[in-house]
């Protein structure tokens, strides 16, 4: 037997730095190498496009921010900062939630095949992570405030950069933190539906918190008592012990000030903590797979069900969109998706203001509408991208006997069915937070969603093949939309609205809203015949991009 | 003359300026356990790509059962079974759903897709777990998978794109033994391997693809004569021909030898 010599030391594992260069070399000859093709460029460019428009948001945000906080601390006004805070707190942590299209938050599950210690593990994570759009429009508005402080107050220069620099780690490990923490939740089916009831919980207490408010606002009082309550709350959470660090060192209150950093410290900490705990559990190989595990699965064969049936359709529709709905139901971060639109009416109805009850916050008829449009905006992942799921299977589309045609519209009465159960659920948590919204708007919505949504379906097609992108159902957050499908997402959304706008304005000039819901029934006619003309190209389409969709969607990393 | 199973003339496909398959005519009669081979690189998923619908030609022509690919793709792919490079699988559905998903697509109804799943996962020994995902599945599960998905619908010819790399060895008996059911029953089967010694043992006639080219095509035997007319000074093997194993008829082929004298030091 051939003798193996033990290792007689620990192996000297690279440099961190080195480590880091590697990872910064490979990112940059892998974007160097996507410019080989037009599709690498016209990314390049759709996503230099998009980029102005973050930068106007970050530098533009920041000088307002400067002029902000100069104005408070030079006028003795320190005491308002948090009004300034809250804004960039919640952008920073709700942006990246709402919009994922934007949100590619690094995926270093790759590099675990390396010689990687744990801490050049979470630094590669965090560094990178902080590359993220709204990490750095945020972090842009944070060095407005420090210009615009520090410049009002000089001498407190070196404590407010300290304080903000405290907050800005508290965002970046807060952020970092949900993501991981949502993906782990919706990776398995156990804790999705934990999440499932604890959101219902939420949604049918705030039944009983909208008469409640209601009764204060009857009541007379200048604030609800609730309102008063969450202004002392805000300021022991990350925002407002931001504003409490910098109000108190302006006022020499140094006890307060300090007491407030401490504060924000112990929450960077805490949120550090909560990343690392996640990132740990990725760093020792913990797999959360969507399968059931050995032990519950009986040992006997199980019997085999038969495919569905679906009136009217063939069985080879019936097959596709039973596969779709499947894929569906087993992505935690669609299910994310489609449970957003009802959070957004939650937190518009919770930051709104009692005082004004034609406010979105408590109109029925605005909050309708807007959830619907958000439900949509939220679907753009799935319709602008349609195969990008499909990994490996995508080859199967194109060896079995089946039309593209079929494949697409079977996806998108899959994607019809979701936004459906979106509108009826978006319906139902406006009755529940807001009461009822009128039957005209109701109808006005849903005949507008009709218009809009063969006019998605008509480019998202179309993007589906000219500008795939593989996508991970089971991951959240690492995986951003292609900027091209950005740009025309924007696009149509801006036609879609500006249509909406000008027909709801004509009937009210008009005096009656269901002039809307004929004129959106027009539209609609419009766009159902482009949605018929490309499904009638679809098929010389998909031919013609076979190649690069299936190198894209079925390659292995 | 009898229609070909498969045929292909001036078959061609350019990437740019590289040719990676240059006019080759394949023919393959019904009923053949045809081995399709070549070194890496040589072009042999470029075809098999192209005889299945997943690439298209730069140029030639490609009939299937004596149907022209380009004009009849759906009637050929109703004929045919896939077990491409990837495999085809869809990883979030489990294998009884996938099965199902491919049978129903290749026409089948409902009852019948259900029957011949539950029959070919028994077969398959892949009816264990059923609640398992496909991407959870190991390699060797997941090629009888794709294997069972392509014959679902007892398909009259099988593509198969190495359908034995990184299968261990009780998964390959499984797979070579549903391959042997298939031709007994008439069907014809063409793959890319590898592994020589199984296409040896399995494969009735062969093609060698190199650089693009097809250099030779036929039985073994006929290989195997092709190597004895070759000069003397062109057999780098010592054995003789009608000794010769797969591997050294191919080796002689594509004028191949192993290289073991360059060292890497720093290897140890």
């Amino acid at each position: 037997m051939a003798d193996v010599a033990p290792a007689a030391t620990a192996p000297i594992l690279p440099d961190t730095g080195v480590q880091l260069r590697a990872i910064a070399l490979l990112r940059w000859q892998i974007f160097k190498n996507s410019l080989r093709t037009m599709r690498g460029r016209l990314e390049v460019v759709s996503w230099i496009f998009i980029g102005f428009w973050f930068a106007a948001l970050g530098l533009g945000g920041a000088f307002g921010i400067a002029i902000g906080s100069w104005w408070m601390i030079s006028h003795n006004r320190s005491d308002l900062l948090a009004a300034l805070f809250w804004p960039v707190f919640v952008f920073w942590i709700c942006f990246p939630l709402v919009a994922t299209a934007f949100t590619e938050l690094f995926d270093s599950s790759n590099l675990l095949r390396y010689p990687l210690r744990y801490s050049s593990f979470f630094l590669v994570n965090l560094i990178y992570g902080s590359l993220d759009g709204s990490t750095i429009v945020g972090l842009l508005w944070l060095i407005g405030a420090a210009i615009g402080m520090s410049i009002a107050s000089p001498s407190f220069a070196p404590w407010i950069v300290l304080a903000l620099a405290v907050f800005g780690a508290a965002n970046i490990f807060l952020i970092r933190a949900l993501f991981a923490w949502i993906e782990r939740w919706l990776a398995q089916r156990k804790t999705r539906e934990i999440m499932g009831i604890i959101f219902f919980l939420i949604i049918i207490g705030f039944q009983f918190i909208g008469p409640l408010t209601q009764r204060a606002h009857r009541q007379h009082f200048q604030l609800p008592s609730y309102v008063s309550k969450a202004i002392v709350v805000q300021k022991f959470l990350p925002a407002g012990l931001i504003a409490g660090a910098i109000d108190g060192s302006v006022r020499s209150d140094w006890l307060s000030a300090a007491g407030s950093l401490l504060l924000l410290v112990a929450y960077a900490g805490a949120f550090c903590f909560l990343f690392h705990v996640r990132l740990h559990g990725q760093y020792t190989g913990e797999n959360f797979g969507e399968s059931a595990s050995p032990e519950t699965v009986p040992a006997e064969r199980a019997e085999t069900q038969s495919g569905w049936a679906l009136p009217g359709l063939s069985g080879q529709l019936a097959a596709i969109m039973e596969k779709e709905a499947r894929y569906l139901s087993r992505s935690g971060p669609m299910l994310f998706a489609l449970v957003m639109p009802v959070v957004v009416l939650l937190l518009f109805h919770m930051g709104g203001n009692p005082n004004r009850p034609n406010a979105v916050a408590h109109n029925p008829n605005l909050a309708f509408p807007i959830g619907a449009a958000y439900s949509l905006l939220l679907l753009t992942n799935l319709i602008y991208n349609n195969f990008g799921a499909d990994g490996m299977g995508i080859q199967f589309f194109f060896v079995a006997p089946v039309k593209m045609r079929s494949v697409v519209i079977a996806k998108n009465l899959v994607h019809s069915g979701v936004l459906a159960l979106e509108m009826g659920l978006v319906l139902l948590a406006t009755y529940l937070m807001y009461g009822p919204p009128e039957p005209d708007v109701i109808v006005a919505t849903l005949v507008g969603v009709l218009f809009a949504i063969p006019l998605d379906f008509c480019v998202g097609n179309l993007l589906s093949l000219y500008s795939p992108k593989k996508y991970d159902y089971g991951a959240f957050g690492r995986q951003r939309a292609p900027g091209l499908t950005v740009l025309a997402s924007f696009a149509v959304q801006a036609l879609t609205i500006g249509s909406a706008v000008a027909v709801v304005l004509i009937a009210r000039h008009y005096g009656t809203l269901w002039l809307a819901s004929v004129l959106f029934g027009a539209l609609a006619v419009v766009s159902w015949a482009s949605y018929q003309a490309v499904l009638g190209r679809i098929d010389d389409i998909a031919l013609s991009k076979r190649e690069s969709l299936i190198s894209i969607i079925a390659k292995t990393s | 003359m009898d229609t070909a199973a498969i045929s292909t003339t001036n078959l061609t496909r350019r990437f740019g300026d590289f040719v990676a398959v240059d006019s080759i005519n394949l023919r393959v009669t019904p009923g053949q356990f045809f081995g399709f081979l070549g070194p890496n690189g040589a072009g042999k998923s470029t075809t098999i790509k192209m005889l299945t619908g997943l690439l298209a030609p730069s140029a030639g022509r490609m009939e299937i059962l004596g149907l022209d690919l380009a004009s009849h793709s759906l009637e050929v792919k109703q004929n045919i079974g896939v077990v491409p490079e990837g495999m085809a699988l869809f990883g979030r559905l489990t294998g009884p759903e996938y099965l199902n998903f491919a049978g129903r697509m290749y026409g089948l109804d409902r009852d019948t897709a259900a029957k011949r799943t539950a029959e070919l996962l028994e077969f398959m020994h892949l009816d264990r777990e059923p609640k398992k995902l496909i991407t959870d599945y190991s390699h060797g599960m997941q090629k009888k998978l794709a294997l069972a998905a392509a014959v679902i619908h007892g398909p009259k010819i099988l593509f198969l794109d190495e359908p034995f790399e990184g299968v261990d060895a009780i998964a390959s008996g499984t797979l070579k033994a549903m391959l042997q059911r298939m031709i007994l029953r008439g069907a014809t089967i063409f793959l890319t391997s590898h592994v020589l010694e199984i296409v040896e043992r399995l494969c009735s006639h062969l093609a060698i693809i190199h650089q693009g080219r097809l250099v030779a095509q036929g039985s073994l035997e006929e290989l195997r004569s092709g190597v004895q007319a070759m000069p003397a000074d062109q057999r780098v093997l010592g054995a003789p021909a009608e000794k010769l194993t797969l591997e050294e008829i191919f080796l002689r082929i594509v004028g191949g030898s192993r290289s073991d004298d360059q060292e890497l030091s720093w290897l140890t």
